[in-house]
């Protein structure tokens, strides 16, 4: 079994994958992306997945771990694996301005569209994962909200368990969410 | 709701047929399935829309739409999970083809091959892809059918074994085209490979579209073959009379191919008949015809769809069938008339936001025509993708560059990224120009403004920003533009030979061999004709003719230039020399409607009124909506007592163009005849008045 932690760029992947970590799962992650002001505790990922569209035998290597597979990359997923997701969920007009944030500090430019059409894009974007993953109904598939996370990091946390049918660490997981760091971040949001 | 006037309709599109090759051939009874099909139906010209590419027209075609409503801009598109570019798929229509309607009805329904097909569409039938017929890989090793090529899946491996390889075609397929083809140094020569690919593609089209006619129950079947297309772009230079530059022996090669083409073509239609059967109505279209005579160019313009210069304004149309005329030609048909002949045979109503209408004329009785707002708003099930696989692809670009600007999605390559970029400014491009052909200069605009402004050094965008402002009554920002443009020297277009041959190359087959040779436009001439076009608004008609007939000493062979000098000359009062250029202008396109049209004022204003009558009918035939075509051919016929029929034309001018002042005077005058309509009568001359006023009142305030 594979598990991914999915949804768009700054949905609260990164936090995600950081409760699993704390929760005992194995995580598939090289580190290569360095924290920074956008995610302090660092970004969970594996470089090696932005080739899933040119490599996909390479999400063979998390099996039986959790790695993170943005949205846009989950099109890519080989067929004859077994994937469990946890899709991450915030309002458009938060991630939009979160994007436009990281993209300042990183120096690249975005989109060129408007906050407005770019929500539409990402709407569109969104609907079409949705689209995919009901014609995949072998995938399991747990949604989860992003301010749901931070308002009540243990029940979340419970939901997590369910779902990987697995016994975590759900106080050290409710505990990766620090509270006024993403209170703070969301009000700026 | 109308009673239907048809059982099943079969709708065949052959890629670029043209009148003009077809006539010689019938006449010599090379193509006997047609020449029958015609003998029992009507026929005409199909006259094409601008830009004349291929995927947008065929789009419009079945969807009686143009292109802006459609969504379809061209070739390519960006490929959202590549970040390169794909051909133009199914999912970017934004509107109902007409299959969809149709499955909608409950129709049992299947379309072939169809432009922008891709992936096949879940109708109420089969769908075959576009993508369906290319042999990606050899035939001794694996030849998958691409994912998403045939609806409904379980027919995938049905029709996977219907395709033709190109190495399946033998030499006793390609002797009777190419009798001396072993004479081909096939090392340097790649034409014969191409012929082959062409050949096989359209083989297996046919096969997928005989087996659906023999084992599967229809209402209706669209097929589209792009044969005569791709063997014209292949092989056109070599067909006769030999080009300037064209080795004799190559010609003696490849010069039967073009006709072969046809011939090949008049062979499956026959197929097609025999296997549809009797009751049916069949319509054959073509959407653009294909320059074969003088009228070749001598180059490709080094730009992305280049090639599309080689296409000519009209294709064809032929149907038949019950309640259709029998050896009649129909005339004034636009590619967009297609979709509602299609609906009113079938007994549905027309989409009052499909920009075609019924072709009426086609009809032995005038067909009831029911109407409703538009389909889209129709709630079922219409074989169209889900709305969420739907996704503009430009945004869905935006969307996967924001990724990458985040660092979550691996850059695609510089070239993939180039690719996507030129796909999304063609698209721009073509979606400006459409907008230009329906005479929406203020939408088109701002998006040459745009694309001057990211792409400078590109003529082509200055070309038409120029032609938007002049449109719009901007003559002192054209002006400037214009002469900016002349500052640039001999043309440097940025555009690269391989961008150029890139975007190309989804319709064109490669060129193998370098008789027809890129080459770079020449901004010249058209600077000089649009500066010209500016000094005649101003009123200089002297120095327009100066510019025009410079633009003659540099491009003699712009048709446009020469309708330019005949109205300069017919401003200057210098009838004669405008029938001479009139007359140029025909002799370099025959079926300029303009052209006639400048003729039909000329022997106006010579008072020989039949011969004006003659050209004036003429124009309108070959492009139904002209409205001064009308308004001329009322003139002369008023002049020579035929009244009533008078009275029709002005009416249809005034319809097309309710500002024409000149054609309420016409009405208001003929309606106070004996026998006429007064209350018509004072309608018309109140609206003469009226408008006459207000252009009095907005010429005092400027």
């Amino acid at each position: 079994m594979i598990t991914i932690v999915s949804g768009l760029p700054r949905s609260g992947t990164s936090l995600m994958m950081q409760m699993l970590a704390a929760g005992g799962i194995p995580i598939l992650s090289d580190g290569e992306r360095a924290a920074d002001a956008d995610n302090p505790r660092g970004y969970w990922e594996w470089e090696r997945i932005k080739r899933l569209p040119q490599e996909p035998d390479c999400i063979d290597e998390a099996e039986g771990k959790a790695l993170k597979v943005i949205s846009q990359l989950l099109f890519a997923l080989p067929a004859g694996r077994s994937y469990q997701i946890i899709f991450m969920e915030r309002p458009l007009s938060e991630v939009v301005t979160s994007q436009a944030e990281m993209i300042r500090r990183r120096g690249t430019s975005g989109a060129a569209l408007s906050a407005a059409a770019l929500v539409a894009g990402l709407q569109a974007h969104l609907s079409q994962v949705n689209a995919w993953l009901q014609r995949r109904p072998d995938i399991l598939l747990c949604r989860l909200e992003y301010h749901q996370v931070l308002r009540d990091p243990r029940c979340v946390s419970e939901t997590v368990q369910r779902f990987l049918q697995g016994t975590l660490d759900l106080e050290s997981m409710a505990r990766q969410v620090d509270q006024s760091l993403y209170r703070c971040r969301t009000q700026t949001a | 709701m109308p009673e239907p006037l048809a059982k099943k309709v079969l709708l065949i599109g052959w890629d670029a047929a043209d009148w003009k090759l077809i006539n010689p051939l019938l006449d010599q009874g090379l193509m006997p399935t047609l020449d029958d099909f015609v003998n029992h139906g009507v026929m005409g010209n199909l006259a094409t829309l601008r830009p004349i590419l291929s995927p947008m027209l065929w789009n419009s075609i079945a969807t009686g739409k143009r292109p802006d409503k459609h969504g379809i801009l061209g070739f390519m598109e960006p490929d959202p999970q590549t970040g390169g570019v794909r051909p133009t798929t199914s999912t970017s229509r934004k509107v109902k083809a007409i299959w969809n309607i149709l499955t909608q009805r409950g129709y049992k329904t299947h379309a072939l091959g169809w432009f922008a097909g891709h992936p096949a569409e879940p109708i109420n039938g089969i769908s075959v892809s576009d993508l369906f017929p290319y042999a990606i890989g050899p035939l001794e090793k694996e030849w998958p059918l691409p994912l998403g090529a045939v609806h409904p899946e379980s027919m995938r491996e049905t029709f996977a074994e219907l395709r033709m390889h190109p190495a399946e075609v033998t030499e006793a397929a390609i002797l009777p085209w190419i009798p001396r083809a072993a004479e081909i140094d096939q090392e340097k020569d790649k034409s014969l490979q191409s012929f082959a690919k062409i050949l096989a593609e359209n083989c297996s089209i046919h096969n997928a579209a005989t087996w659906i006619l023999r084992h599967e129950p229809w209402d209706f079947m669209a097929v589209y073959y792009n044969g005569i297309d791709h063997f014209c772009h292949g092989f056109m230079h070599f067909h006769p009379p030999r080009m300037e530059g064209i080795p004799e022996e190559k010609f003696e090669i490849y010069k039967d191919v073009v006709n072969g083409a046809y011939r090949f073509h008049d062979m499956m239609l026959q197929t097609l008949l025999e296997l549809a059967g009797p009751d049916v109505t069949v319509i054959l279209v073509s959407d653009h015809g294909f320059h074969s005579d003088h009228l070749r160019p001598r180059g490709i313009p080094m730009e992305p769809a280049g090639p599309a210069v080689q296409h000519r304004q009209f294709g064809i149309v032929c149907m038949q069938g019950a309640h259709i005329k029998q050896d009649e030609r129909i005339y004034g048909a636009t590619l967009l008339d297609v979709m509602p002949t299609i609906l009113t045979l079938f007994g549905l109503p027309v989409g009052e936001d499909m920009d075609g209408r019924v072709l009426v004329q086609a009809f032995e009785e005038p067909p009831t025509i029911a109407r409703i707002p538009s389909w889209e708003n129709e709630v079922g099930n219409c074989g169209m993708h889900p709305a969420d696989l739907r996704m503009d692809p430009a945004a869905a670009q935006a969307v996967l560059q924001q990724f990458v600007a985040l660092g979550y999605i691996q850059p695609p390559s510089e070239d993939q990224a180039r690719a996507a970029e030129v796909a999304v400014r063609e698209q721009q491009y073509n979606l400006a120009r459409v907008y230009l052909d329906s005479r929406r200069y203020s939408e088109a605009l701002p998006i040459f403004e745009e694309l001057k402004k990211k792409w400078p050094d590109q003529p082509r965008f200055v070309q038409h920003l120029a032609q938007s402002y002049l449109a719009l009554g901007r003559r002192s920002e054209a002006k400037a533009l214009l002469e900016q443009l002349l500052t640039f020297g001999p043309m440097a277009p940025s555009s690269s030979r391989q961008e150029a041959e890139g975007e190309a190359s989804a319709e064109v087959p490669a060129k193998q061999d370098s008789d027809v040779s890129l080459k770079e436009p020449k901004p010249r001439p058209w600077t000089d004709l649009l500066m010209g076009i500016i000094h005649f608004e101003e009123g200089d008609m002297e120095a327009a003719l100066a510019c025009l007939l410079k633009a003659e000493q540099s491009d003699p062979h712009m048709p446009d230039l020469h309708l330019r000098i005949g109205e300069t000359y017919l401003r200057q009062k210098r009838t004669e020399d405008a029938a001479r250029a009139f007359r140029r202008a025909l002799d370099i396109d025959g079926d300029s409607a303009e052209a006639h049209l400048g003729l039909a004022v000329v022997r106006l204003r010579q008072r020989r009124n039949e011969e004006a009558a003659e050209q004036a009918l003429l124009a309108v035939g070959l492009q139904h909506f002209l409205p001064l075509g009308h308004f001329h051919l009322g003139v002369s016929l008023a002049r020579l007592g035929h009244l009533d029929r008078a009275v029709l034309a002005f009416e249809t001018s005034v319809g097309m163009l309710p500002g024409l002042l000149a054609g309420h005077r016409w009405l208001a005058a003929l309606y106070t005849q004996p026998g006429g309509d007064l209350e018509k009568a004072a309608r018309h001359r109140s609206i003469y008045l009226q408008m006459r006023h207000q252009r009095q009142a907005k010429t005092r305030a400027a």
